[in-house]
């Protein structure tokens, strides 16, 4: 308790406005949740909006460590959900059996459009706001692409109906079970994975100094297909949850893209810790408020608001630094 | 007056031609000049139409026509440029990042309260009741005044564009983009200049949305859609960002060609026009944003001309 009080009392001497702001917020939300049942919040949050912390977790790995803003990772998500009902439906296989091969073909995907177009950008000297233009660009492509592949209509994954588990008295299906247990299977190995790893230290290395990692024997080619291999699995494995929980439409990423870019932008200063806690919260946020409100969508309008509202307060501080 | 040889959709076609290229102008200034990826050009376009729409259907105005409707537009360029303050102070010491994050967001606010706030907008169903502020006639008639009026309208933007492009205040939002720490170093006041740019951009994207209500006569949410932003985007960057004209090339060759050329004159199967045409339409303006940064980053018109004091100053 002691030392929570230390920590606290040390962020706010650093950046007192956000911590005001965003202690504002918590308390808001902890009050919404209560009022909804903190139970019935914490189960349905956690559940439902698991593959929104395994989207961030992806999109986090490309932001910190390439640097770029990749609008088109909400189409990795689609596709990921695509590839997962095209297996499903068309060969039979089981829904487990596909989450697999539905994220390496994401992954595959994923390094394909580094190959094709983040490369040669980087390449061509592309400016940062020309590569998020890019990359919105690309985003469009394929998700309208896709339409011709796999077809207009919104599509369903051909399950069994889902057996309901009661967990603290609030029923829950077992794909979202299995989604949030995948989720913290897989943060949890990232997490060794990059802390830990040789790998994990190649990757780092690289993300803080190009040059030098380069100089110290690093391949960056390697480390960096693995990089968007690796996210890209992530967001296959997120849009396929998305997709057994609700439908598979060409939109499903997209809608989804607001929310894991300002999950890592407020909590990626953090590290992936900082991301897969805000993500969770968010998560819980989102179904406290809906539980309350008279429409899920003022659910998103409050947490859109409120996260744009705490990254303008965290900004201030950094607007005397810049490049002259 | 007999306009039998008009085809309807070429009204229409001309009209988005026209609106995009009005659109692409002001993002012109924000995206060309003062280097500020605007996401959210549909939100303040939108929000401009919703705000007229709201006021003049749900008002029972004691006035007649052209007065109620002058009152209506008013009030939705007015919303539509405190929109663009209040996003302009949100993002202006903000990186790429947090602009994307700002303006997008934005977008996403307006889309959110078109849809749940339906007691007034109508919501997902939609809302009726706006009509042209006058009759001349035929339905074709009023549509083809209305054009009239929206090219005048995109005219006086390419106007003040060209105007800016020749002031101090251009210069000061070249220079911000360029470089704000420098410019704020020298004293220029970059944070007033960006607000004052989006609140002005804001509200001419309010008008152009204002004129396409009432062209549609109905206000639908699914016109909230990123689709507007990326055909704004793509005429804009394919004619030249840097350029006065570059918006205007840009919004004649995409949106000229498919909301045209493609609608009324190829002879394509009549079902393809469904759904493969519209998805089709998309995915080239998707990739033509690629193809176009990747290889040709400043668009057909290329670098920016220089006006004659910065001639002078720096030779050409």
């Amino acid at each position: 308790m002691n030392r929570l009080a230390a920590w606290f009392s040390g962020l706010r001497q650093r950046d007192p406005a956000s911590t005001v702001v965003g202690s504002i917020i918590v308390v808001i939300l902890f009050v919404l949740a209560l009022r909804a049942g903190i139970n019935k919040a914490l189960v349905i949050g956690l559940t439902e909006h698991a593959p929104l912390v395994l989207a961030s977790i992806g999109f986090a790995l490309l932001y910190r460590l390439t640097g770029l803003i990749n609008v088109a990772y909400a189409e990795t998500i689609t596709l990921g959900a695509y590839f997962g009902v095209w297996m499903n439906t068309t060969f039979g296989l089981n829904f487990y059996a596909v989450l697999l091969p539905a994220g390496i073909l994401a992954g595959l995907i994923s390094v394909a459009t580094y190959f094709g177009i983040f490369r040669p950008a980087k390449r061509f000297n592309v400016g940062a706001l020309e590569m998020i233009i890019m990359s919105f660009g690309l985003s469009i492509f394929l998700r309208y692409g896709l339409q011709f592949v796999f077809g207009y209509p919104v599509r369903f994954f051909d399950v069994p109906p889902p057996q309901t588990i009661r967990v603290l008295g609030v029923g829950v299906s077992t794909f979202r079970l299995l989604a949030i247990g995948s989720v913290l299977v897989l943060s949890l190995a990232l997490y060794f994975f990059i802390q830990r790893s040789r790998y994990g230290l190649q990757i780092r290395a690289l993300a803080s100094d190009e040059d030098l990692a380069q100089a110290s024997g690093i391949r960056p080619l390697a480390v960096t297909v693995m990089i968007w291999f690796i996210a890209g699995v992530a967001g296959g494995l997120a849009g396929a949850f998305y997709g057994v929980n609700s439908n598979v439409a060409p939109l499903l990423g997209w809608r989804q893209f607001l929310f894991f870019l300002l999950v890592v932008l407020v909590g990626g200063s953090r590290g992936l810790g900082g991301v897969i806690v805000t993500g969770l919260a968010a998560g819980v946020a989102l179904a406290a408020m809906s539980l309350q409100f008279s429409q899920t969508l003022y659910s998103q309008l409050f947490l859109i608001v409120a996260f744009i509202v705490l990254l303008k307060v965290r900004s201030r501080r950094l607007s005397e630094t810049g490049k002259v | 007056m007999t306009l039998d040889w008009l085809d309807a959709f070429l009204i229409t076609g001309v009209f988005s031609v026209v609106m995009i290229a009005g659109l692409g102008l002001l993002l012109h200034l924000q995206l060309g000049l003062a280097r500020i990826a605007n996401f959210g050009v549909v939100g303040f376009w939108g929000i401009g139409m919703y705000a007229y729409g709201v006021l003049y259907v749900k008002v029972d105005w004691p006035f007649g026509d052209p007065w109620a409707f002058i009152v209506a537009a008013l009030f939705g360029v007015v919303v539509a440029g405190l929109a663009g303050l209040l996003v302009g102070w949100l993002i202006a010491d903000l990186d790429e990042d947090g602009v994307l994050v700002g303006t997008l967001g934005f977008a996403t606010v307006v889309f959110i309260l078109a849809t749940t706030e339906d007691d007034l907008t109508g919501g997902a169903l939609g809302m009726g009741g706006l009509r042209f502020p006058y009759n001349i006639g035929s339905v074709k008639a009023n549509e083809l005044l209305w054009l009239v009026i929206l090219t005048a309208i995109v005219a006086l933007i390419l106007l003040y564009v060209w105007k800016v492009h020749r002031s101090p205040y251009g210069r000061l939002l070249i220079a911000v983009g360029a470089n704000e720490p420098l410019a704020q170093s020298l004293g220029k006041p970059a944070f007033r200049t960006k607000l004052w740019l989006f609140v002005v951009g804001s509200a001419g994207m309010g008008l152009l949305g204002v004129m396409y209500g009432v062209l549609e006569r109905f206000l639908e949410t699914s016109n909230l859609g990123v689709d507007l932003t990326l055909a704004a985007m793509v005429a804009l960057v394919l004619g030249g960002t840097a350029r006065i004209w570059g918006a205007v090339v840009g919004a004649v060759l995409t949106i000229g060609f498919f909301d045209i050329v493609v609608q009324s004159y190829l002879p394509l199967p009549k079902e393809w026009y469904q759904q493969a045409i519209p998805v089709l339409r998309e995915m080239v303006f998707g990739a033509a944003l690629i193809v176009v940064l990747l290889f040709r980053p400043l668009g057909i018109l290329g670098d920016m001309r220089r006006d004659k004091l910065m001639r002078s100053m720096h030779g050409d």
